[in-house]
């Protein structure tokens, strides 16, 4: 009978035991699963996030995010010198305001509004009924929550009232043709968005400033590759700050995705040392409980290797089988606490903050086989030490 | 039941065994010069502490002695590593124990073929042997109880099997009547006779005069010495 | 020759008083304590700021003083490179040239009431009195800040399933610590003592060690806010509080975690209590 064979009959004989020590790891280990998920999840989401909206630079006048910091002045011009760069192969211009629907109840609805400067089908939304919008004329283009609550479709009319600074305005409301109703890909689950042409925009804000933009996006030539659009973008206009997807994602990391980072660090940490004193904690009181069993195998000739095997493989059988078990358990337990941290405000409805990635898993497996391995040294200890003829003696006086 | 070799199975000279403890050490076993050769059955008598499990466990390779030279078929056991101890009691040497220290989850069978698995020994030549060994001690039909189904004396039975498993040289059995009553006693005291009588050396633990007398040799131990030593009619 | 050391003398006891008074009389600014360490800034240098990108409007500061920021969840991981100034100085500062000054605005008005429990009745006063106006107590407004409830709600969560995982790891630990003692338990039951009193002897030593094992956890979760306290603290660069173990999750922890602990006591002697005395006390 070899090592594993013997430390399976030795775990069914105390099968609540056993079946305890396995629900235990795997309850552990779905939470260190998720740790591990949620330690790159957002991050990988958001990165894949940027990469789908076809645009890999964004161009701003500061250091600041888009729409945090001061407007780009002649953004329009800007952005068609940028889109005639070698490496570029499109770049439009965004702003960002705020605007209320009117109708639909006594406040209307208020929605955040963006205006666009270039030409379709380069728009960062992707168009899901009716048609885009036409450039030079007062169409707009709603998401879902939108259409649902205003009850629009494409055709619709509909009056709207922008608000394109910090200050209170007043502006008179602008009426708008629906052209069609689109998927923003920033869109939180229960945002309302609309959007229209940056001229349009500029003139629901009373008709000024309608060069003046919060972000140039721009698409990188296939060829070029986004390093190199950055360095011609960087060298057409040093005023302005260029940040590509990959430092997009970084300055998140280094921001508000860190938190996430570091508490998936803590509970992992806090999620071994458990499985490591259970399983230790298991193994060492079914030795103690069995010392005279040991010292007449030992006595009987079993070597120490063979009774430290013995304990080891005890470990990674319910490691193994906790492990195996934490797998779908985890997963599940991703799933519901991802849809408890999607509503956080503001988070778009494309981003998740846990992702399966390949190497969680490997990782997940390396701990899991690191903790069986921790879990067995001190009881193998005890058995690889155990004083024989002692041992048989205490038994009988015992 | 196979043959063991002529000549002497263990020669001990002048073997102690001395245990450090807080109160200062203790001299379980004190200059003990002792032969057992093939087919020697052995009896070892005395008070509650006078060293006969202790020496009982030097002679089986367990515990080396603190002085002394003690060989088994010539080989120093001082000098060998815990592992060539272990390898040494693994092929060579049977134990049987007062508490019977079955394994529980496994059947009798299961338990007698433990020790020809970590041997080494080929599957159909285990399985073979372990049928053997429950017809030779009567318990073929109890092959697939495990310990808590037998008795007292079927657990011992199933004991004696197991040290028989690789065809030791040499016995040793620490009061193997200890927890059994008289009857039953008397059955596992014939057995082991039959044991020796088929070629096995065989020395003996015991409080029990009558198995003593079954013996060849009585050594009588006291204070850690062996006060005297006696043939058997 | 002296006569010119003396005039030079002169000359620069009266020079300095000016210069001196040319610094003095800039407005002065606090800045916060990263950017003091970030841009190489101390107290009594000038600063120039402008609130455009071009450096139009540029005015010129004095940094009286260097200030830790209050910590702010919200901006975790960010790195606070404030400054701190007179109203009318941000204004000044902010202002666009051809807008005349009086026209400006403040986003927020902080208000400290004598007695903070008027704090709602204060706010309805002013909302119905200033059309507009929005006013909220600073309690409640931390309450209503989303992401905030949101994380609660993760962290509970990961609390359960912690639970849960400790739950199994104390029935097995007491499984375990009540087969030891079967054996006195069937000895027990054989000379006679009934079920139920043997069950209270079971449930007053779980209980005991339920309420020193919570005591325990409770001490070291302290020790434990301390370190992780300080860790986040050192790695952020903050004086945020990120753990803090009030009475009231004090006894929430001890309110879950005792009779969890003898729940998993009196569970594990039930199964053990069923089987025959004789069974239990045989080895």
């Amino acid at each position: 009978m070899n090592a594993m064979s013997f430390a399976w009959r030795s775990l069914v004989r105390q099968p609540a035991r056993a079946s305890l020590g396995v629900l235990g790891v795997a309850a552990v280990g779905a939470l260190l699963f998720d740790m591990l998920l949620l330690s790159q999840g957002l991050v990988i989401s958001m990165r894949s996030l940027l990469e789908r909206t076809g645009f890999d630079l964004r161009v701003t006048a500061t250091d600041a995010l888009p729409g945090q910091g001061p407007l780009i002045a002649n953004a329009v011009e800007r952005a068609q010198a940028i889109s005639r760069l070698p490496s570029v192969r499109s770049a439009i211009a965004l702003r960002f305001a705020d605007a209320v629907l009117l109708g639909g109840g006594p406040r209307g609805l208020s929605t955040t509004f963006q205006g666009v400067a270039g030409t379709a089908p380069v728009y960062p939304w992707t168009i899901l009924r009716g048609r885009d919008i036409a450039p030079g004329l007062p169409e707009i283009v709603i998401n879902e929550n939108t259409a649902t609550r205003m009850r629009l479709a494409p055709g619709s009319r509909v009056m709207l009232r922008a608000s394109c600074t910090d200050e209170e305005q007043a502006l008179p409301p602008e009426p708008f043709t629906v052209s069609g109703i689109a998927q923003f890909p920033f869109d939180s689950p229960v945002g309302t968005t609309i959007a229209t042409s940056l001229p349009m925009l500029a003139k629901a804000c009373g008709g000024n400033e309608s060069n003046e933009a919060d972000v140039i996006m721009v698409a990188s030539q296939e060829g070029a590759g986004a390093a190199a659009a950055v360095a011609d973008v960087a060298k057409l206009l040093p005023d302005l700050h260029v940040l590509s997807n990959a430092e997009a994602v970084n300055r998140f990391e280094r921001g508000g995705f860190t938190y996430f980072r570091q508490i998936s660090t803590v509970l992992t940490a806090v999620t071994l040392s458990f499985a490591v004193l259970l399983i230790t904690v298991l193994l060492t009181v079914s030795v103690n409980q069995r010392l005279g069993e040991l010292a007449a195998l030992r006595a009987l000739g079993f070597s120490r290797w063979r009774a430290a095997a013995d304990v080891f493989c005890e470990s990674a059988l319910i490691v193994g089988a906790g492990g195996l078990l934490s797998l779908p358990a985890g997963a599940l337990l991703a799933v519901a606490l991802d849809h408890i941290l999607k509503r956080i405000p503001g988070i778009p409805a494309d981003v998740h903050f846990f992702v399966f990635q390949s190497s969680a898993l490997r990782i997940h497996l390396l701990l899991l086989s690191a903790t069986a391995i921790v879990a067995a040294l001190y009881p193998i200890r005890i058995v690889a030490t155990l004083p024989i003829a002692a041992t048989l003696r205490d038994e009988v006086v015992g | 039941m196979a043959v063991p070799s002529n000549g002497q199975i263990i020669e001990a000279h002048s073997i102690s065994r001395i245990f450090p403890m807080p109160a200062g050490p203790v001299t379980a076993v004190a200059d003990v010069t002792l032969q057992i050769a093939a087919r020697d059955h052995i009896a070892i008598r005395g008070p509650s502490g006078c060293g006969k499990s202790t020496l009982l466990h030097m002679l089986g390779c367990v515990e080396p002695p603190t002085a002394g030279t003690l060989l088994f078929r010539g080989d120093d056991v001082t000098k060998l590593s815990d592992r060539q101890r272990s390898l040494l009691r693994l092929r060579q040497i049977g134990f049987v124990f007062q508490r019977f220290f079955l394994l529980p989850m496994l059947t009798a069978a299961e338990n007698i073929e433990l020790p020809q698995s970590e041997a080494n020994v080929p599957k159909a030549e285990r399985r073979q042997r372990t049928q053997e060994l429950l017809e030779y001690v009567g318990l073929a039909a109890r092959a697939a109880h495990r310990p808590s189904e037998l008795s007292g004396g079927e657990m011992q039975r199933v004991a004696i099997a197991r040290a028989l498993a690789n065809k030791p040289g040499l016995l040793l059995a620490d009061e193997p009547t200890g927890e059994l009553d008289r009857a039953t006693g008397e059955q596992i005291a014939s057995l082991l006779d039959r044991v020796n009588a088929d070629g096995t050396a065989l020395v003996i633990v015991t409080h029990d005069p009558a198995l003593a007398e079954r013996s060849t040799r009585v050594l009588s131990m006291r204070d850690g010495r062996i006060e005297s030593e006696s043939a058997s009619a | 020759m002296w006569i010119r050391c003396i005039l030079a003398l002169i000359g620069a006891a009266l020079l300095a008083p000016a210069t001196m008074s040319a610094e003095d009389k800039l407005p002065s600014v606090l800045i916060s304590r990263q950017l003091s360490e970030g841009e190489h800034l101390s107290v009594g240098d000038v600063i120039r700021l402008s609130a455009s990108d071009d450096g139009r409007n540029v005015q010129q500061f004095r940094i009286a003083g260097v200030y830790e920021p209050t910590p702010d969840p919200a901006r975790l991981g960010a790195v606070i490179r404030e400054v701190q100034l007179h109203l009318p100085d941000l204004l000044n500062v902010t202002r666009d040239p051809s807008t005349p000054s009086g026209s400006d605005y403040v986003q927020t008005i902080n208000v400290a009431l004598v007695d903070p429990s008027d704090a709602a009745a204060f706010s309805r006063d002013v909302r119905a009195r200033m059309p507009g106006i929005d006013a909220q107590p600073a309690s409640g407004a931390a309450e209503s800040t989303g992401p905030f409830i949101v994380l609660r709600r993760f962290h509970l969560a990961i609390a359960i399933v912690t639970i849960v995982a400790s739950t199994v790891f104390l029935l097995a630990l007491t499984i375990m610590l009540v087969d030891e003692r079967r054996a006195a338990v069937g000895v027990l039951r054989l000379i006679g003592l009934p079920i139920r009193r043997i069950v209270l002897q079971l449930f007053l030593e779980g209980l005991l060690i339920a309420v020193v094992g919570s005591m325990f956890g409770l001490v070291l979760s302290l020790l434990s806010q301390g370190i992780i306290n300080r860790f986040f603290q050192w790695r952020y660069d903050t004086a945020l509080v990120f753990v803090r173990i009030t009475p009231q999750v004090a006894a929430i922890c001890v309110a879950i975690a005792v009779p969890l602990g003898v729940s998993a006591t009196v569970v594990a002697s039930w199964a053990l209590l069923r089987r025959n005395g004789l069974r239990l006390a045989r080895r």
